[in-house]
Formats: structure tokens, sequence, C-alpha cells
């Protein structure tokens, strides 16, 4: 019996050998890839605290601001109190019920003591956003993600790509995250 | 290892991180260039007629307002190697009998290029210019302002031309 027994346990140790040829190697690379996402996680964090806006960059999907703002363009925004926006202030705004946030100016602001009502439009529509707003006849401070304060262009390419081609986002991931995990 | 993967992984780095530096570079020199740069001179804008007629929107009547106007500005010094284009946007500015502040969009154009950036416009309004509880008594100030909207970098905004103090609405012309 002894002898079977101890083969055994050899054999096993030498396939997890095969795979796992540096267990230690193995969970140093792991905690390299976690600390490199919680990186990018409070990176994201630290950017709402600082602008008070929930999504601090966006990436513009549609053409109703061109030719300034181009589809595929990174916007960087703020929304520091008193939540109070100006005409020609470019907005992003989220009409209650709908899950796609809109990028466009403001043409109109009817100020009262202790709310602001205002209208928007795209530069490149011909007309106001009123029949975008769903039954709501102004917009109120509430429905507003933020101020648009900066543009990089191009840049948010990449996340259009990945976000219409499923399987390449997820073929890039897989990729990068076995590569950064196996390789020394 | 110096494997094929780890090489892309590098050179890709370097590079991004180059073209990151350089985007951001560009975008904080422009706006520093922008504080020192001489105010724009010279803008005017006169309200040459204004009239308030009866309408209809879709739920509610307004007072229609409708505006003539006259907008001279050279706005060709906004345009420096990082200018996209300029949104140029004639606002109305008035107070209304309940107290609300209204600042209107009654006009607006895109200046995408410095030889188009010399603007003479004698026209009217684009846009609707309406108030649900009237003009009576109301007067507005008229300003050409702009918004510089740049390559890459932030988005700059200013005035461009305002009227010498405030327009009166007239009262309501009742055709009826």
């Amino acid at each position: 019996m002894w002898p079977t027994r101890i083969r055994r346990v050899r054999l096993r140790h030498a396939a997890a050998a095969t795979y796992l040829p540096h267990p230690r190697q193995f969970l140093l690379q792991a905690l390299a890839v976690a600390l490199s996402l919680s990186s990018v996680l409070m990176a994201h964090t630290a950017l709402e605290l600082l602008t008070n806006c929930k999504s601090p960059a966006v990436v513009v999907l549609s053409a109703s601001m061109e030719p300034g703002v181009r589809r595929g363009d990174l916007l960087l925004l703020s929304n520091y109190a008193p939540q109070r926006y100006a005409n020609g202030d470019i907005t992003v705004y989220q009409v209650p019920g709908h899950a796609i946030p809109i990028v466009h100016r403001v043409l109109q602001t009817h100020d009262s003591p202790l709310t602001q009502q205002f209208l928007t439009k795209g530069d490149n529509n011909d007309v106001d956003d009123l029949a975008l707003y769903d039954g709501l006849e102004w917009l109120e401070a509430a429905h507003v993600v933020g101020k648009v304060q900066g543009i990089i262009p191009f840049v948010g390419y990449v996340s259009i790509l990945f976000n219409e081609m499923p399987r390449m986002r997820n073929g890039v991931f897989g990729i990068i995250g076995l590569a950064s995990l196996f390789s020394s | 290892m110096h494997n094929i993967f780890s090489r892309v992984n590098n050179v890709s780095a370097l590079l991004s991180s180059c073209v990151m530096g350089l985007l951001a570079a560009i975008a904080v020199m422009s706006m520093v260039s922008s504080v020192f740069e001489a105010p724009l001179e010279g803008g005017s804008v006169v309200v040459t007629g204004v009239t308030v007629v009866p309408g209809k929107g879709r739920q509610h009547k307004y007072e229609h307002a409708r505006v003539e106007f006259e907008i001279d500005s050279d706005l060709s010094p906004l345009f420096n190697w990082n200018t996209k284009q300029l949104f140029l946007y004639l606002d109305a500015e008035y107070t209304n009998a309940k107290g609300v502040k209204n600042a209107v969009v009654i006009w607006d154009r895109i200046v995408r290029r410095k030889e188009d950036a010399k603007i003479h416009v004698a026209g009217r309004q684009k846009y609707a210019f309406k108030d649900l509880s009237g003009f009576r008594d109301a007067a507005a100030t008229y300003t050409l302002r702009y918004n510089m909207m740049p390559h890459v970098g932030a988005l700059m905004y200013g005035t461009a031309g305002t009227t010498n103090g405030t327009v009166s609405f007239p009262p309501m012309i009742n055709h009826s």
C-alpha cells in the first residue's frame, strides 16, 4: 500500500508544478493586475470628487453638436454649486426614464430665486430640444449631469469601437488579462 | 522577458503617453496664451426695431417679441492655432413682471475660419423669443457673446459687444 500512495502524491505535485511553476510570482502578478484596476477606479473616484460630477468624462456618440464637438471626442465635465447654467454653456443632461445622456448647448435660461428652468439645442440641429424632453417643458438642475469644460479629440473612439464590437472588446481585454497574468 | 507582447506593450504605452503629454501641453499653452491676449474692441450691437405680438405656443398663449438688430464685430483675434471654431450668440436678457430673470438666445452663428470672423449682420432673430407672462414694462440688454471651442483644451467664453443700456419692449400690438 505505502509505495503506491507516495507515488500518487508525487504525481499530483508534478501536475500542479506544470500549471504553476512559480506560485509566488503568479500571486504577485495577480496583485499587480488588481492594483492597476483599483488605481483606475481610484482615479475615477478622485475625478468625481474634484469635479463634483458623477461622470466627469464622457464620450460623444452623436453628431448633433458638429462641428464643434465631434463623435469620438472625450469631454471633461464639472458640476460645481450653484448648479445654475448660462446661455452658451454646453451641458450634459439626462431626461428621467432615458438611459443615454445628451450633450447640447443652453439656449434659454429663466431664473427664479429658488429654481432655474432652461432650454437646450444642439448646434447642428435646426430646432430646440423640447421634443427630446419627453413631456417636460423645461430642463432643471436635477436633470443635468455636468457642464463641458474641455475637449480632447479622438480619444473616445476606442470606447466607441469597444461598445459597438463587444467581441473585439472581450478579445482585447481577455488577451491583455491573460498576458499580464502569465507573462513574466 | 523580451517577447513580442512586451515590446508592443512598451512601444504603445510610450506612444500613447507621449501623445497625451503633447495634447496636455497644447491645452495648457493655449489657455496661458489666452490670458495675455488683448480683449476684443470695437464690437457693437444695435437693436433697430422691436415689436411684440400675441402668439400661441404648444400649450399656452405667449407674447412673442420680434427683434431686428445690427451687429458689427471683428473676432479674428480669437483665431489662433488651437481654435476649432467660434460659436457666436446674441443674448437678450431681461427681467419680466414676475421677477423672473430671463436670458434668451435669439440668433447664433458658427464661425470656422479667420476669414469669416469679421461679422457684420443686419437682420432679425432666428429663434422664438416669447414670454408667458408678457413683456409689459420690461427692457432688455442685447449682448453678443462667443464661445471659443479649441481643438484640444478648455472652452472659453467672452463678450464681443453689447447694446448701450437697455431697449424697452413696446406695448403688444393686438390685431383683433
